[in-house]
């Protein structure tokens, strides 16, 4: 067969695979994907989101379990042990990471973050090496997780989720830290 | 064959890709408006309503917006998307009316589908693949309007490369028999 009829079964590739559709369907698409929001997010972003709510809460883990250890550890500081020479170097604590909440940059938290800060060094020295290792475990962790915390809301400031977490570790490390500074203080001791 | 979409490396793609993976979504309506011709032609061929193939692209752009993070960007997006488009349609499809899924040798035209400026020619065409059986006609689109080879064709189908083959064959010769009855 090479008739007329031939020669258009051999023109279908010539058609063109694209039909531009009706109307504009992207309005409904993206209504669709906001109207589920966090469950339409890409299964990557939620995950991130989800790995870093897990380390908010490991570093809230952290910061109870420091505190118990404390408690549970430590007698009057005079009866204390003498720990040995600071090997513990407070250098990972970033004093100037802080973000833009305004839980974060109220004067007085800022003034006592930096207050118990410049105690804390003393306060490990003077820590039998179990409760040392396990506060600097704790700060460590709460450290990584308001870096990485900061560093995906630099991505996404608008996040509420994020900046809670974030708030909420700030909030761990001043427990962390006003946890050692009252079991160093003898006259408090928990 | 290789597919039309693999023709030429587009290299804003896949940074469009990543972005949207990471949850933009201004990225992937770009990503959208560079597919959506191709994928709703797919899904209208494949469906023979136009609302369902609006539905279908639609449901292809979420699910593809879902699965963006798996996507594995050396391979052809356009391929990719097809093949959710593939799914999706003929999902919709076998859960549509009766109607939809009887065949269609003897003139079920597609439903709102062509322009009236529509080449007469081109127009008769589709017309005359609308009428094509699903299987034939799914066989037919893919591989001769798409240009996946048979494997692939049979691969995004879910049936065997031969009787991806045998459908090909029966929609060329329906399609001839359709042309040169209206020919005559």
């Amino acid at each position: 067969m090479s008739g007329p009829e031939e020669r258009k079964v051999r023109s279908l590739s010539e058609l063109s695979a694209a039909i531009e559709p009706p109307r504009d369907l992207w309005p409904e698409i993206e209504a669709r994907l906001k109207s589920a929001a966090g469950a339409a997010a890409p299964p990557a972003a939620r995950a991130r989101v989800a790995q870093l709510r897990w380390l908010a809460a490991a570093a809230m883990v952290a910061s109870v379990a420091v505190g118990v250890w404390i408690g549970r550890d430590l007698g009057p500081l005079g009866a204390r042990v003498t720990a040995p020479p600071a090997a513990t170097s407070l250098t990972g604590m970033s004093e100037g990471a802080a973000v833009d909440a305004a839980y974060v940059s109220d004067p007085r938290y800022r003034h006592e973050r930096a207050q118990l800060l410049k105690s804390l060094q003393a306060q490990l020295d003077a820590m039998p090496e179990p409760a040392r290792a396990k506060v600097t475990a704790s700060l460590a962790s709460i450290e990584t997780a308001k870096k990485d915390l900061e560093s995906a809301l630099g991505k996404d400031p608008s996040n509420a989720l994020l900046q809670e977490l974030l708030i909420n570790t700030y909030q761990d490390e001043m427990r962390v830290l006003t946890d050692v500074h009252e079991a160093s203080d003898p006259g408090r001791g928990i | 064959m290789q597919a039309q979409a693999e023709d030429g490396p587009v290299d804003w793609e896949g940074a469009l890709v990543q972005r949207a993976a990471a949850g933009d979504t201004r990225a992937f309506e770009r990503l959208y408006r560079e597919h959506s011709g191709r994928v709703y032609g797919l899904c209208l061929r494949l469906t023979r309503d136009a609302h369902l193939a609006e539905d279908c692209t639609q449901d292809t752009f979420i699910n593809a917006w879902k699965a963006l993070p798996n996507f594995q960007t050396r391979s052809s997006l356009s391929t990719w998307l097809h093949r959710i488009a593939v799914n999706v349609s003929l999902g919709k499809r076998r859960k549509a009316s009766p109607v939809l899924e009887a065949p269609a040798e003897d003139g079920v035209e597609l439903r709102g589908g062509w322009a009236l400026e529509t080449p007469v020619e081109v127009e008769e065409l589709e017309g005359a693949i609308g009428a094509l059986p699903d299987g034939a006609r799914d066989a037919l689109v893919l591989h001769a309007l798409y240009g996946y080879s048979h494997g692939e064709a049979a691969q995004m189908l879910g049936i065997a490369e031969g009787t991806c083959k045998a459908q090909l064959h029966r929609a060329r010769k329906l399609l001839r028999e359709r042309l040169n009855m209206e020919v005559n």
